[in-house]
Formats: C-alpha cells, structure tokens, sequence
C-alpha cells in the first residue's frame, strides 16, 4: 500500500522535490503536492516512515581497486559508489571545530591517570581514602586540639548564646521563608561561625596572619603502585596561614606506623568510581601565585553549596581526606622536591566539612611522600565523625494530632561541637 | 516549517507566478493538473514520528536513562498491542545479563562482585541489585536472598566435579549438580540470560546429557541447552509479587494498563484450558550434523 501510495503521489511530487531538498522533510514532501490526502492509505501510514534500513556493507578486497563512477560526475549505474577522502576545509572555522580524537590529542598518555574531584563519590569510603593517601586513621582527636578545645581561656565569652545566634541568622533570619534553600544556609553558617572565631585575634594575635581563599583550583599527583592518580579541580573554601600547622604525632608515633598495614577492599579495586582519562597533564600547584603571603593550608571547609554534589556522609569524610592529603602533598612537592622521602618536618593539613547542621573534622599529617608501594612510614589520619551542631531549627513548630513534637525556634544545641570547630581554628595560633 | 513548505509549493504549483515555473509544464494537460492541484489544499500536515533509539547506547552506565514508552504501538503507529499506555514515568536501567562479561583487559576465570544494593525497578517485576568488582559496577537481577555486602561469584569453567555453588553465582550449567533450581538462563553460550527472568520463578536442572543440559522451565516445559550456557543458581527476588492486591482499576492505570474493550465474555465450562500433556523437549543445539561430526 505504500508503494501504491508513492506511485500515485510520484507525478507531481517531482515538481515540489526539486524546491525542497532536506531529506528530513521527505515525509512531509509526499503531502503537499495536490494539497490532499489520498484517502485509500489511513493517516497513520500517511504520515510515517518506515525504519531505516540497515547501510548495506561492501566487502573490501584487499588488492582489488573497483570501477567507479567517479569521473563522469554522475551516477552509473553498474559501477562502483566512490570513496572520496574527507573534505578538509583549510582554514580553521571557530564555529564549525571539530575535536581530536583522544589518541591524537598532544597531552595522551597510554597509562590512565585516575583523578578525584570536588563531584567524585567513591564507594568504599575512608578507607578508599586512605588507601589511596596510604594513611593510617585514628579515631579520636589529638590530644593537643582536645586541650584546645576544653581550656576556658580559649572560649568567647558569651560563646552559647553568640553561637546560637548564629545559627538563627543564618537559619531563621536570613529570609521570609520557612527555611531557606541548603544552598544558601550552609556557607552562611560556616561564614558567621568563621567570624565569630575571629572575635578572639584581640587575644591570639597571629590569627590576623591568616587568609580564606575560594575557588583555587588544586592539582596534586602521586604514584601508587603501578597508577597516577590526582586530585584535582575546586574543593571549598580554604584558610592559609603564613605559619605552619604543629606537629602533632612525635618521631615513635611515626616511626610506629611502619608496622600497621593497609586495609584491603576485594573484590573492590581502589580506583573504582575515580575519574579515568588517558588525556592528562602531570601537574603540582597549590592553585596560588609563587610569593602567596600565606603559603601554608591550615584548614579546608567544606560545605554543600549550589554547584557541588551531596554527598553521603562516608563519602564526605573520604573527600576531606584527599584534598587535605592533596593540599599537604603540593606543600610537600613545593618544600622538598619531587623525589619522594619521608619527611622530616611533617606537614598537618586540617578540615571541616558541614551540611549545615552535622560537622565532620578530620586532621591529616602527611608523613612520607614515599607513596608508591604499601610498606613504610604512613601517613596519620584523626577523624570526628558526625557531630551535630543543634538538633531542630524551625520556623514554625512541627505540631502533630494537637501536640508539638518539635518547638519553633532553635532546639537541641550542642556547644561541644563549636567547641571542636574553634579548637581547629586556633590551632596553630597559640 | 510546514507552513513555509506549503507556501512554496503552492508558488510552484500556481499559474499565475513567475514564468520559468510555468516554462516547465510540457503542454495544455500539465496546465490542466495544476488547475485541478489549486482548487483546495490542505494547512495542516500530519507530523513525523518523534520515535528515537533510546535504548541503543555505545557505553554501558549504571545511571537511569531516559525512556519513552510506545502505548503499545508500533513504526506504523497503529496499536499493535491493546491495552497499553499511559502510566507512572518509569526510567529504565540497564542489566547485565552476561554475568561472565569480565573488565575488557582483565579476563579472569573466577570473578568475584560484590553486592552494595538490591532495590526496585520499575521496568521489570523482579529486584535488581547493583555489584562492584574490580573497577566496574553493574546491575543484574537479584536473586532471592541477596543482601548487600554479599560476595557472588562468576566462573567459567566446567570441572569433572559438581560444584557446590552458593546463591547467586553463576556458572555453566553443565558445572551445577543435577536437581540445582537456577534462573537467569542463557539460551544460547554468551548471548545473556534471556529466560527464568521473572519475579520468583526458577527453573530445575533435570539432567545432564553428553555435552547438554536438560532443563525444565517454571512453565514445566523442558528446554535442552548446551552446557556451556550460564545460569544463576537460586530463585530470582521479589517472590511475593503474584501475590500484590491491584486494589483498583486506577492501580492498573499507574502500571500503564489501559481498560480493555469487554466484548469478551466469560465462557462456560465447555470453553477453557483443556488438560492435555506438555509438548515435547525443545532442544536449543545448534551442532553440526552426524555426517560432518564424524
């Protein structure tokens, strides 16, 4: 029936091809000539095209050189259909670029490199991390931060309620809304926790050699037995300082993790779900100018702001350790040269990562850069999982059957947590 | 577009235009058709299918995809298949059904995965579990009591020995031990499990027959395939799914069923299934014949 159908339409269809020549719009074509519908073809097939059929494939004779209808500049039939090479234009047309394939590219590399981003979720965690950074984790804070946090002339006097303040401003007063978007909420608390911490540079006067730095673009490699990874691209809003971090493990401590040994994941790899490319540039810059005022990272916050991806808690904390341990290698590359050693001034690199209600803390101490084989010295890793800074922070209260489950307001404050978060500010600055 | 094209072909068609248009007219009867074509037209066109391959991709990704449902037609547009349409928007998920496809430059014999979630899809009745190995995560369909943080395994090789295999592994089936219930079967040696794919069906392993595997299907029918066609061992998940409740006529219209037309009308007992025996074993070996094997 379609066959009938183009057999009627074929007469004067020829007159309308010669105007529109888009093969896309042949559909189309087979309906304008007379104006009408040919009513003996239903208007679902009037209007179809039946699937494309699949290119018929020429066998290639090797040796063989086929008659084609390449000289007469038209087609005849019982001769071959030519291959002409692809037309190069021969100059470059910005609108028209057409890129290289990867294996042409200058920068392509036969070993993949694997690279960590600010967007990387990896499935196994901290202890990917740490396999990756070749650290050994310690669950509980460090001494010296913990008596940081706990002495009493370290602490802002009204600190509670100057906290909690905060966290309305951020929260409850900051828009019309119930609540305003995470976006939003997130580095504004981090800002005004940030500037509440500044309140004491009247007491520790080396907080004023500080600065916070965004959007710098980090690029660390290493070795790791036989691959290249990296850690790479934005990461968060970074504190430098013009004074490095104390140490915080002694030589024992150190020379103690030799012994430990690395946590394995089978049947997982430890490049599962890292970005692989094989278009690469082998590159350590901490993202600053030479001559930065204030070489050292001191401490890396991480929030959820618009452009970067959520992330699980674990996943969370496995990217505060491999941009610490990022930030720390480049110090390392920059101070001691690429060839790889065990420190013997180790640099600590600290972070603090938020949703906007539960605080993550993680202290990293990069002790060796001898990262490509498991044995050795590791590097340290302190981790403070999941601390929240209040429990509820509503609008409106949350009222079920006639009885208030949850308070309008503020609820649930944990001054422990803000005490953590001014711990790792001041260190350092004592 | 269509009206732009309708315009230009109704300047080609009328007489009164520019000369070169009617220069090629080859006499008195060409203009006679061109006065019949101008009488009526019509200003709407009927419009092309917006019809894609969305299922056919280069690269394999555990991410959902896009999916466009047919409402049960077909490249003609007519309904090929009542009943079907509307419904909840469902995005499709790409299984593995060759559990022996290893990492392309790492074939092993022995593939180990691990189980990090078992969840719903909406496309099939059965649960799909999502495994990481090495450095490749992929869907499969769960088996009945996959958990996540299980380890599977994946062989291929074919010992003199019946293994033992556990839930959720997949091997040859002339490796399992007669009388093992599989699913996920491979009709044919590494064209992808392709029967016993539905919510809590399994199949038994019968017998094992010179090179072939005698099979008997969750419909009692038994298939003969060739030993080397991997199947999983175990019940495929989601056993409770015969037993849902639809509720409601609106429950079968979020599923994309659409009412039938009830010109069918409920039989007596002279019309029915009639019990008759099952048909004979179909064999799926393609060997080649007696003369050319000897």
């Amino acid at each position: 029936m379609f066959n009938t159908t183009m057999q009627r339409i074929r007469i004067s269809a020829s007159t309308v091809t010669q105007i529109c020549k888009s093969k896309d719009c042949l559909g189309v074509l087979i309906m304008i000539p007379h104006g009408r519908r040919c009513l003996s073809s239903s208007s679902c097939l009037y209007g179809k095209v039946f699937p494309r059929q699949k290119p018929r494939v020429v066998p290639e004779i090797a040796g063989l050189e086929p008659v084609t209808y390449a000289d007469r500049m038209h087609f005849v039939p019982g001769l071959a259909k030519p291959r002409f090479p692809k037309w190069e234009r021969g100059w470059k047309n910005p609108n028209h670029y057409e890129s290289p394939k990867p294996e042409e590219m200058k920068l392509f590399k036969d070993k993949p490199c694997y690279i960590f981003n600010q967007r990387t979720s990896v499935v196994e965690g901290v202890r990917q991390a740490l396999w990756l950074s070749k650290s050994a984790v310690i669950k509980e804070f460090p001494a010296q931060i913990l008596s940081l946090a706990e002495d009493p002339a370290n602490q802002i006097e009204d600190q509670d309620e100057r906290v909690q303040n905060a966290i309305k401003s951020a929260l409850l007063w900051d828009t019309t809304d119930d609540q305003p978007p995470r976006e939003r909420y997130c580095p504004m608390l981090v800002h005004r926790l940030l500037h509440l911490c500044g309140v004491l540079q009247v007491r520790h006067p080396e907080l004023a050699k500080r600065m916070l730095a965004e959007k710098y673009n980090l690029a660390a490699t290493w070795r790791r037995g036989e691959d290249v990874f990296q850690v790479r691209g934005h990461n968060g809003l970074l504190l430098n300082s013009m004074n490095p971090l104390p140490v915080l493990a002694g030589p024992e401590q150190i020379q103690g993790t030799a012994d430990q040994e690395l946590e394995t994941f089978f049947p997982i790899a430890p490049t599962i779900d890292l970005q692989c490319t094989n278009v690469y540039q082998e590159k350590s810059t901490t993202g600053f100018r030479e001559g930065y005022p204030c070489p050292h990272a001191h401490t890396l916050y991480v929030m959820e702001m618009g452009n970067t991806p959520k992330l699980l808690p674990e996943q969370l904390r496995a990217k505060m350790i491999m941009f610490c341990f990022g930030n720390a290698l480049v110090r390392a590359k920059a101070l001691y040269g690429d060839e790889p050693r065990v420190l013997e001034k180790p640099i600590v690199v600290q972070s603090v990562a938020t949703n906007g209600r539960i605080f993550q803390f993680v202290v990293f101490q990069l002790n060796t850069t001898e990262l490509q084989s498991d044995s050795g010295v590791k590097n340290l890793v302190w981790v403070d999982e999941d601390k929240p800074l209040y429990e509820h922070a509503q609008a409106r209260a949350h009222i079920k059957r006639r009885v208030v489950k949850i308070p309008a307001g503020l609820s649930g404050y944990q001054p422990e947590t803000f005490k953590k978060f001014l711990a790792l500010f001041l260190h350092g600055a004592t | 577009m269509s009206v732009g094209l309708l315009s230009s072909a109704l300047r080609a068609l009328c007489l009164s235009g520019s000369r070169t248009v009617s220069s090629q007219w080859a006499g008195p009867s060409a203009a006679a058709s061109a006065l019949v074509g101008c009488r009526g037209f019509m200003t709407s066109v009927c419009q092309l299918q917006n019809r894609t391959l969305w299922k056919q991709r280069e690269k394999y990704t555990i991410r959902p995809i896009g999916m466009k449902k047919t409402g049960g037609r077909d490249h003609t547009g007519r309904i090929k298949t009542h009943g079907i349409g509307g419904g909840h928007k469902q995005r499709h998920r790409i299984i593995d059904f060759q559990r022996l496809r290893s990492e392309p430059g790492k074939e092993q014999p022995v593939m180990v995965e691990k189980v990090l979630e078992v969840r719903y899809d909406p496309c099939r009745s059965a649960d799909i579990a999502l495994v990481a190995g090495g450095n490749r995560k992929r869907w499969i369909i769960a088996s009945q009591n996959m958990e996540a943080g299980d380890l599977i395994q994946s062989c291929r090789g074919i010992g003199r020995m019946a293994v033992l295999a556990q839930e959720g592994d997949a091997h040859p089936v002339g490796a399992l031990p007669v009388g093992t219930l599989i699913h996920n079967l491979e009709l044919f040696p590494g064209r992808g499990a392709q029967y016993i794919r539905a919510a809590g069906t399994c199949g038994v392993l019968l017998r094992k027959v010179s090179g072939t595997a005698i099979i008997q299907l969750p419909s009692k029918h038994q298939i003969q395939v060739l030993e080397t066609c991997v199947a999983t061992v175990g019940r495929v998940s989601n056993v409770d799914h015969n037993k849902r409740i639809i509720g409601k006529a609106g429950t079968n219209r979020w599923l994309g069923i659409r009412p039938s037309s009830g010109r069918w009308q409920r039989k007596g007992g002279w019309a029915g299934r009639k019990i008759r025996p099952l048909p004979a074993m179909k064999s799926y070996i393609n060997l080649p014949t007696a003369s050319a094997r000897a």
